[in-house]
């Protein structure tokens, strides 16, 4: 491996802005990491620069571990956005800075010069100072100064983004073509998803300072597995859906998912419908794919080779329309189509048409929506508009749907509805609130979330499970809740007090789960090991600092409320609770 | 957008950068305004400096030079400038690094303190030093003890100088590199530079007509001189004075003459601190070309 980064951590201001990014890049690799402004993207590249320290975690480039290497032993090369040529120094002498620095021959100097100039296009030049040179004709320079001592790893951190879409296109064709030649590891930052895909061998997509997900371009927009990535890379319309025996059920009608699920009971799931994947027709007989809805074209967009559409499904649609590309919530769809197609059926806006879908991808995400459930409806009401509540489904572009439930705690009482709980629930904390958890979990819920009055939006996430059924759920609630937090994520393991001498055996239920939450999720981990009584363990841990959450899962309900008493009903932190009965 | 602004003017084609004869009427008396107003404070001054001091010809003008205590009052000055000047020069280099490389508790308070000089009465940087080293200061007992004496002696006079004239290389680097930022540097170290190369090949570049500058107001400073120095000189003839406390007395004197001739050397000397300065300014544009 070229460069492989264990961990990695990085904090501003008790902020993780670097969040236990592990990663492997290969020999030769061009690796794009891809990422919103402040996702965390450059301050990793400059980690692996060595400009940046790091507060935890390792790096290693080409197996040696340089985590307390100084930059300039490092061997990279580093090229900036704004260029950063030395303004003084002619072509020539920044291209020869670093063999100068080393102590190389004139002759020598010279010859790896005009090579490195011919590379990237620039013979000729010189004797010309920075400033006398256009931005792409520097941004050549400064690829070729930074190759000049044959670093191991060429990383590029926004190198187009004060270019031209013209000069920006042909300096990425020069930069790839160059990356081929040499065969050399590059890893790119760019916030720009057309660029990570133009050059990437694989993307790493970050938000939050967490590395959210990886792969080749066309797996990664194909079968993105958080609302994150499928929204961010390319545009995407969120549905909720359930999760069939027989497929995705949208609305009234169920169409075939573009992979198998292994869960097999029938739930809720967020569905991802690409823009180009929507087809309309003037019936439902007309449509060639699965039918959705009946809808009412809003605007039409012409833009070359593609016309982009917003279509409004029609009343009566029940296929909640979570969002789009842009974050919005909203209830019009977005529909991409090309000129065959529009040739095909023309629309106008005001249009009714059919809208039908050709293919559907599911998130594996466990947490689809949120319901705020209450004893009445005001009360549930209020709830939906809790902030820490109201900014994870903001954060999640998810919906909060209101329940209300007027026996809602007292035992034996049924529930008002016969609609299964959708979702993760939500219910306020306080006095009893332990009660009513165990009421809805004994009633089908499967994640309850407990909000005390005014919980921050956390930093750290505590997760814990009682019992190995609940392990798997347990961690993907997790991982999909941390996609969206900027918080550090911690494991903590409690073994009873009389268990202490049995320690190996703790840490090695902690590296098994770590490495189950890595593989499966994709959720980097920090482990704990602590001993004594369950829930009053937490608690302490939980009371050590604020702005902490705990997750915690369960298999078994006897005894919950005393249990967890002490865990809900005592402090300011959020639980959310997630119940897999033991099959 | 060209096109559009006549129509958008109701079709009057005065314009910023047209020759009409508004537009050179203003041009013309905005430049007979700065120039009328820098010959009256800027010439006529400078002028009158040299008059007086040729008023009895060049021979008196010269003899007055030949005078010990106005040589003694010029090596003195250029001494002390060439003492100040440089430390500032290395101090100022170092602050202003310090400020715009680094986040670091009490920076503000830092800036502060650089700009204090320039806030305070230079009497006042005077008194510092007196009561400090003073013969009742903190610090006199002891210096006279051991027999070293730093008020009214040649160590007072550079102290009082380097004081007042410390803000002025830091004031003048600090802002050129908060803006030009830590990038090349940041390029010369992956690319393997250590620390001093990045400085002298890098950094140094980059700041040197900033630096320049710096270094001559600094040194037109350290020269000029007057307050701070007065306090601290206790005007011993050939021994404490420096060239603006001499005039002060040869003027007192009614020695006109000498007085005058003093001052014009004085003037000579900022003057060719500027020369000093643009002849630098020249060679680097032409070696740039």
């Amino acid at each position: 491996m070229s460069i492989t980064l264990d961990q990695v951590t990085k904090h501003y201001g008790g902020v993780p802005v670097v969040n236990d990014v592990s990663l492997d890049i290969g020999d030769g690799e061009f690796f794009v990491l891809l990422g919103p402004s402040g996702s965390g993207k450059s301050t990793l590249l400059r980690a692996i620069a060595g400009l940046t320290g790091v507060d935890h975690g390792r790096i290693a480039l080409h197996g040696r571990d340089v985590t307390h290497v100084a930059a300039r032993k490092r061997g990279v090369g580093l090229v900036f956005q704004n260029y950063a040529l030395f303004r003084h120094m002619t072509v020539a002498e920044n291209i020869e800075f670093a063999l100068r620095v080393r102590h190389v021959r004139a002759r020598e100097r010279s010859r790896r010069r005009q090579e490195l100039l011919r590379l990237v296009a620039l013979e000729g030049l010189d004797q010309r100072l920075p400033a006398q040179l256009s931005g792409g004709q520097q941004q050549r320079v400064a690829v070729a100064r930074a190759l000049a001592h044959k670093p191991e790893v060429l990383l590029l951190d926004e190198p187009f983004g004060a270019l031209d879409a013209k000069i920006r296109e042909e300096l990425r064709r020069t930069i790839r073509q160059v990356q081929r030649e040499l065969g050399i590891t590059t890893v790119l930052v760019t916030h720009d998803q057309e660029e990570a895909f133009a050059m990437a061998d694989r993307i790493g997509i970050m938000n939050h300072g967490r590395l959210l997900e990886m792969g080749a371009p066309h797996d990664l927009y194909s079968r993105p597995a958080t609302r994150f990535v499928a929204t961010f890379l390319g545009a995407a319309n969120l549905l909720l859906a359930r999760r069939t025996p027989d497929g995705i059920q949208m609305g009234v009608s169920t169409v075939a998912a573009a992979e198998r699920s292994p869960d097999l009971g029938e739930h809720e799931v967020v569905a991802v419908v690409r823009p180009e994947e929507v087809e309309l027709a003037a019936s439902r007989d007309a449509l060639k794919s699965g039918y959705l809805a009946r809808g009412v074209v809003d605007e039409v967009m012409f833009s070359g080779a593609l016309e982009s559409l917003r279509v409004r499904l029609a009343n009566g649609a029940q296929a909640p329309l979570l969002a789009h590309a842009n974050g919005a919530a909203g209830a019009s769809l977005q529909v991409t189509r090309t000129q065959p197609e529009q040739r095909g059926f023309e629309v106008r806006p005001g249009q009714e048409v059919a809208i039908g879908v050709r293919r559907v991808h599911v998130l594996p995400t466990p947490l689809s929506s949120f319901t705020a459930c209450a004893v009445s409806a005001a009360l549930a009401e209020a709830l939906s508009r809790q902030p820490l509540l109201a900014e994870l489904a903001a954060r999640m572009h998810t919906r909060i749907a209101p329940r209300v439930e007027p026996h809602l705690g007292v035992p034996d009482a049924p529930s008002a509805t016969d609609e299964p709980s959708v979702g993760a629930t939500a219910i306020a904390g306080g006095s009893d609130c332990s009660r009513r958890a165990e009421w809805l979990l004994r009633r089908g819920a499967r994640e309850v979330l407990v909000l005390p009055e005014q919980p921050a939006v956390p930093q750290r996430v505590l997760i814990h499970w009682m019992s190995d059924a609940s392990r798997s759920a347990t961690l993907a609630v997790s991982a999909s809740v941390l996609r969206h937090v900027a918080a550090e994520a911690v494991y903590v393991s409690i073994f009873p007090e009389e268990r202490a001498g049995e320690q190996r055996h703790g840490l090695r239920e902690l590296l098994d789960a770590r490495s189950e939450a890595q593989l499966a999720h994709g959720l980097e981990m920090r482990t704990e090991l602590r001993f004594g009584d369950v829930a009053s363990e937490l608690a302490r841990r939980l009371a050590e600092a604020p702005a902490q959450m705990l997750i915690v899962g369960l298999s078994d309900l006897t005894g919950f409320a005393a249990s967890f008493r002490v865990l809900l009903e005592t402090g300011q932190w959020p639980v959310l609770i997630v119940y897999r009965a033991s099959p | 957008m060209a096109a559009a602004l006549p129509a958008a003017h109701g079709g009057d084609l005065t314009r910023p950068g047209q020759h009409t004869w508004v537009h050179a009427i203003v041009r013309w008396v905005f430049i007979a305004t700065s120039l009328a107003f820098l010959a009256a404070l800027l010439l006529a001054p400078l002028a009158t400096v040299f008059a007086m001091a040729f008023q009895r010809g060049p021979y008196a003008y010269l003899e007055s030079f030949a005078d010990p205590d106005t040589a003694a009052a010029i090596r003195l000055t250029l001494t002390t400038a060439a003492v100040a000047v440089p430390i500032n020069t290395v101090f100022g280099l170092a602050a202003a690094w310090a400020i715009a490389k680094f986040e670091f508790r009490g920076k503000s308070v830092l800036i502060t303190l650089i700009d204090l000089p320039l806030a305070i009465s230079p009497v006042i940087s005077g008194m510092v030093f007196v009561l400090l080293f003073g013969l009742h200061g903190w610090f006199g007992a002891w210096l006279r003890d051991h027999d070293l004496s730093i008020v009214f002696a040649l160590p007072g006079i550079m102290l009082a100088t380097m004081f007042v004239t410390f803000p002025y290389v830091a004031r003048e680097l600090i802002p050129l590199m908060q803006q030009l930022g830590n990038d090349e540097e940041e390029a010369a170290i992956t690319l393997g530079a250590d620390g001093w190369m990045t400085f002298f090949r890098v950094t140094l570049p980059k700041i040197r007509w900033g630096l320049v500058y710096g270094v001559v107001l600094c040194n037109a400073r350290a020269m000029g001189e007057f307050g701070a120095v007065s306090v601290v000189s206790g005007h011993i003839r050939g021994l404490t004075n420096t060239m603006p406390l001499h005039i002060e007395i040869l003027y007192n004197e009614y020695n006109f003459v000498g007085a005058f001739a003093v001052a014009s050397l004085l003037t000579l000397l900022a003057g060719l601190t500027l020369v000093i300065k643009t002849a630098i300014e020249r060679t680097g544009y032409r070696r740039r070309r």
